[in-house]
């Protein structure tokens, strides 16, 4: 053999082992990612790190430098509403939470829409990823109903451990209320009435997801893993270890941090350069106006909060580890956010604050540990307050339950199988948590079927992100596409920077306020008087809005004597009035003698 | 949240922390110093506390070095005065006490053919007394310290020490004063189970202590009294039973404190007691709380016998707290 026919042979041994490959690789079909869907409860939009947040997520801030995070992220003001917007990826007043079940208002009774449940209008993505060959899990809360065809198992879920109420203890079956004293579980959709002896919720709902994942795992197909965590709702319940992480760590109060915060997300591109800060809530006292031991005690209360954040990335980083181990880490797609604003309203106090009621009896009994250095134990009820929320919910204004940015707009992570923009890169397009349902499907590969179970499926409304993800578009959205909300008469459309806004007083002023968000993310200059078209064009999308899923404005809210219970809505102006905050005058210091007068 | 709202919180929290400043260090007793009297508060802090008690036995229950006479048989109705401060000291928390017992003591000793009386009456020895915490508790110095307190194991450093300048008659058995030099170190220690929450507290309190004495030249119309140190072991399971109310089993041991008379030795001491202690909080400044303590293994001739019931009173205050409350009104 010559040297010259050298690579005519080794180009006849490379075809010849291309050639051998070629069969195995056309018999077996690209497998299909696992999904890993995990829900913070009340999480703040700048809690975690990568979001701009001091607290301790290194198992979160991972995904999101390996993934994408979304900072346009929008979901429902309160939590049912936007779970169900989230399964069934319609407006959530066509999947039945047009009002949450506990405030449904009178005028809304019986109507469909409104049936406080994800209703049967809708079919749940989870039924369909399970019937196009997915192991479907969940683990966590779900609050979308506790009848047998409502519950997880019948919304998809192959096996779930859940609880079903929208709030709990995280130790033990300690309910809120009278009306639900005991929380309501079911595991691979039986009820139980008993919990594992180590119960800890947010431990137990990722032993239970590991537990379910591994039990399947060598047959091969992929999974979905909804970890509905509970944390960081309220009430605050930590491990012992967990207490006093953060100990002293908020003596800086409020503004100092959300200021920190707010830079901090200008500096990781969160926010743009020119983003703004809204202002402090007006029955939110100035930090500096608070004695030391006020400080001490309403800081303990992020303390724990902060924790309890700390608590669940150690969680999910069990998970993720989890994965790693069996080798299925890098077939799986994560998606994280948060299902609403951080809570601002002390939920124990609104149910059980008026002495001489049934609730307030059940709350004497079950939740009245109200020692700090109780806090965060069995039989605590802490939440932070909106203070502390604002913080959470920095740069934005208001908390949870309003329709103000503070409300709707959520942390997103998308990281994994599937991901094709650069690692640690921020998507700043218009999304909704109704997009998850078509997202996950087609990154699936399964189909939105025109009937389910002899019954006409509803058209989703949210759109796909696959195509964002994959890197062949930039956004989801385009400038015309708009969204809309409603809860308990709140109102909004966002379209493109724009969002059209009316709010009950005292949050709003019961009139319908505009706000370039490019320009105005904080909400604190009304334009609507300077962009009359554009309050127009705007209004008529709200009533198509309004009429596609037919909302009916609730004729009772929770809110409806708020304005009776806050102080007068007053302009926040910092340091004023200065009797109370300028600082004390410290006379010059003599000069030395025989150095008076010199210069 | 409004701000009277949190400024009203923060203002009850800090009374109902500094509630905990009445719990303060009590007198050295032969029966020992009682159960949560090492606690520890808010620097700044002060209180008075006022002790009676009634005990009976066969030794003067005011004498620490615990001579016995086996044909004694004492009773004393004795009250103790006592002032404390708590301090910040060199960083950690520590309280200072100046304690003075007053009262009556009588005594009968049987003898044949006759049997002699003896009382006292008026100022006992009054004592001098630091602890200073090693390990645990760093001074209090403000209200957010008092919040953020919870004690896992704490370990001062206690000493004592009495002034011999009580009511003395070298002639009677039965003295108030002791007419001679004595103290004490210790190292008080606790280990709390649970969370240190009002109504939840459960701890293990210990004091290992080492008493001294001096001679008393002067003892019953001239004779020199020596007493070796005494080893002293006091511990106390303690429990709240609500926010406002505690109980306690007690133990002590004294061992060692041969005494001589003259140099003739007497025999060493090996007295054990136990009792039961209860305390409740009656408001913000003042609590109250019994014990009552019993030897056991007592019936030989020589042995310590002997009960005491006490009621102690302590009264609190400390300025911040004072006017916390004269701003809302208490």
């Amino acid at each position: 053999m010559s040297f010259h026919s050298l690579p005519a042979l080794a180009a006849a041994l490379l075809i010849a082992t291309l050639a051998s490959l070629a069969p195995a690789q056309a018999v077996s079909e690209p497998r299909r990612p696992n999904i890993v869907m995990i829900v913070a409860d009340d999480l703040g939009f700048s809690d975690v790190g990568m979001f701009g947040g001091e607290i301790r997520t290194p198992n979160i801030d991972a995904l999101a430098r390996s993934g994408v995070r979304c900072t346009n992220f929008y979901t429902g003001p309160s939590c049912s509403p936007s779970r169900s917007m989230m399964l069934a990826g319609t407006d959530s007043h066509v999947a039945g939470l047009g009002n949450m079940d506990e405030w449904l208002a009178p005028n809304q009774r019986g109507v469909p829409g409104y049936e406080g449940v994800l209703n049967q209008q809708v079919v749940s993505f989870v039924n369909l990823l399970r019937d196009g060959g997915y192991h479907t899990y969940m683990a966590g809360k779900w609050h979308l109903g506790k009848q047998p065809d409502q519950i997880p198992r019948a919304r998809g879920f192959e096996r779930d451990f859940s609880l079903l109420d929208g709030a709990a203890s995280y130790f033990d079956l300690t309910g809120l209320g009278a009306s639900s004293p005991r929380s309501i579980f079911t595991e691979d959709g039986k009820y139980i009435d008993r919990l594992p002896d180590d119960y800890y919720a947010t431990k137990t709902y990722t032993d239970k997801m590991i537990g379910f994942i591994e039990s399947n795992r060598e047959d091969g197909k992929p999974f979905f893993a909804y970890v509905a965590h509970q944390a960081p709702h309220d009430p605050y319940h930590l491990p012992n270890d967990w207490l006093r992480k953060y100990e002293g760590k908020y003596d800086i109060g409020w503004d100092a941090l959300r200021q920190q915060r707010f830079e901090r997300m200008k500096e990781l591109g969160i926010l743009g350069a020119d983003a703004n800060l809204a202002e402090r809530l007006w029955y939110v006292p100035t930090w500096s106006d608070l004695a030391p031991v006020a400080r001490a005690t309403v800081g303990r209360k992020m303390e724990l909060y902060a924790g309890l954040v700390e608590n669940l990335d150690h969680h999910v980083g069990r998970l993720v580890d989890y994965l790693k181990r069996i080798g299925e880490y890098d077939n799986t797609l994560f998606v994280f956010f948060a299902d609403n604003g951080a809570e601002g309203t002390d939920l124990g106090q609104m149910i059980a604050g008026t002495p001489g009621t049934r609730d307030y009896l059940f709350y004497v009994v079950n939740w009245s540990q109200t020692h700090p250095n109780a806090w965060g134990r069995t039989h605590s009820y802490v939440s932070y307050g909106p203070g502390w929320a604002q913080v959470s919910m920095t740069p934005f204004r208001q908390h949870k339950g309003w329709l103000a940015e503070g409300g709707i707009h959520c942390p997103l992570v998308v990281s994994g199988a599937g991901v094709k923009r650069a690692a640690g890169s921020i998507e700043d397009g218009l999304m909704h948590v109704m997009d998850i349902a078509p997202t996950l499907l087609e990154v699936a590969g399964v189909e939105l079927p025109a009937t389910y179970q002899d019954r006409p499926v509803q058209r989703m409304q949210g759109k796909s992100w696959a195509p964002m993800l994959a890197g062949q578009t930039e956004s989801t959205r385009g400038e015309q596409d708009w969204l809309g909300w409603e809860l308990w008469g709140s109102r909004a459309i966002r379209q493109g920077n724009w969002k059209l806004l009316w709010q009950p007083k005292p949050m709003g002023e019961a009139s319908w306020a505009l706000y370039d968000l490019a320009k105005d993310p904080a909400e604190r200059h009304d334009v609507a008087a300077r962009e009359p078209e554009r309050v127009q064009r705007m209004l008529a999308l709200w009533d198509e809005y309004a009429k596609t899923n037919n909302v009916i404005l609730p004729s009772r809210t929770p809110f409806e004597t708020l304005e009776d219970q806050l102080p007068p809505r007053v302009p926040v102006d910092e340091g004023y009035p200065p009797l109370k905050f300028k600082k004390p005058f410290v006379p010059p210091t003599p000069a030395p003698e025989g150095k008076a007068g010199e210069r | 949240m409004s701000a009277r709202r949190i400024h009203r919180s923060g203002l009850l929290r800090g009374v109902s922390l500094a509630a905990g400043l009445v719990a303060l260090s009590t007198a050295a007793k032969a029966q020992g110093d009682g159960a949560r009297a090492y606690w520890k508060s808010l620097a700044g802090a002060s209180a008075v506390t006022f002790w009676s008690i009634d005990a009976s036995g066969n030794t003067n229950p005011l004498d620490e070095a615990q001579v016995v006479d086996p044909n004694a048989d004492f009773d004393a109705h004795v009250a103790l005065l006592g002032y404390h401060r708590t301090m910040d000291l060199l960083g950690r928390s520590a309280t200072a006490s100046f304690l003075l017992p007053v009262g009556n003591l009588e005594g009968e000793i049987s003898g044949v053919p006759i049997s002699q009386e003896a009382s006292s009456s008026g100022f006992g020895d009054p004592m001098l007394q630091l602890n200073l915490n090693l390990v645990g508790a760093p001074a209090m110095n403000d209200l957010p310290s008092v919040l953020r307190y919870e004690p896992k194991f704490t370990l001062d450093l206690l000493a004592s020490f009495a002034l011999p300048v009580g009511e003395y008659d070298d002639s009677s058995s039965l003295n108030l004063g002791q007419n001679r030099w004595y103290g004490r170190f210790g190292t008080p220690m606790m280990w709390t189970f649970g969370p240190w929450v009002p109504g939840q507290r459960t701890t293990f309190e210990f004091l290992p202590a080492l008493w001294w004495f001096g001679d008393n030249d002067d003892y019953q119309s001239g004779q020199t009294l020596e007493t070796d140190p005494i080893f002293g072991m006091e511990a106390h399971l303690t429990r709240d039973l609500t926010e406002t109310a505690w109980c306690s089993l007690d133990s002590v041991w004294f061992s060692g404190g041969e005494s001589e008379i003259n140099g003739v030795g007497g025999e060493e001491i090996d007295n054990v007691g136990v009792g039961l202690s209860f305390g409740y909080q009656i408001n913000d400044n003042l609590s109250i709380n019994t014990s009552y303590f019993s030897t056991i293994d007592d019936s030989g001739s020589g042995d310590l016998r002997g009960d005491e019931f006490r009621l102690m009173f302590t009264y609190g205050w400390h300025p911040l707290l004072q006017g916390m409350k004269r701003l809302s009104g208490e």
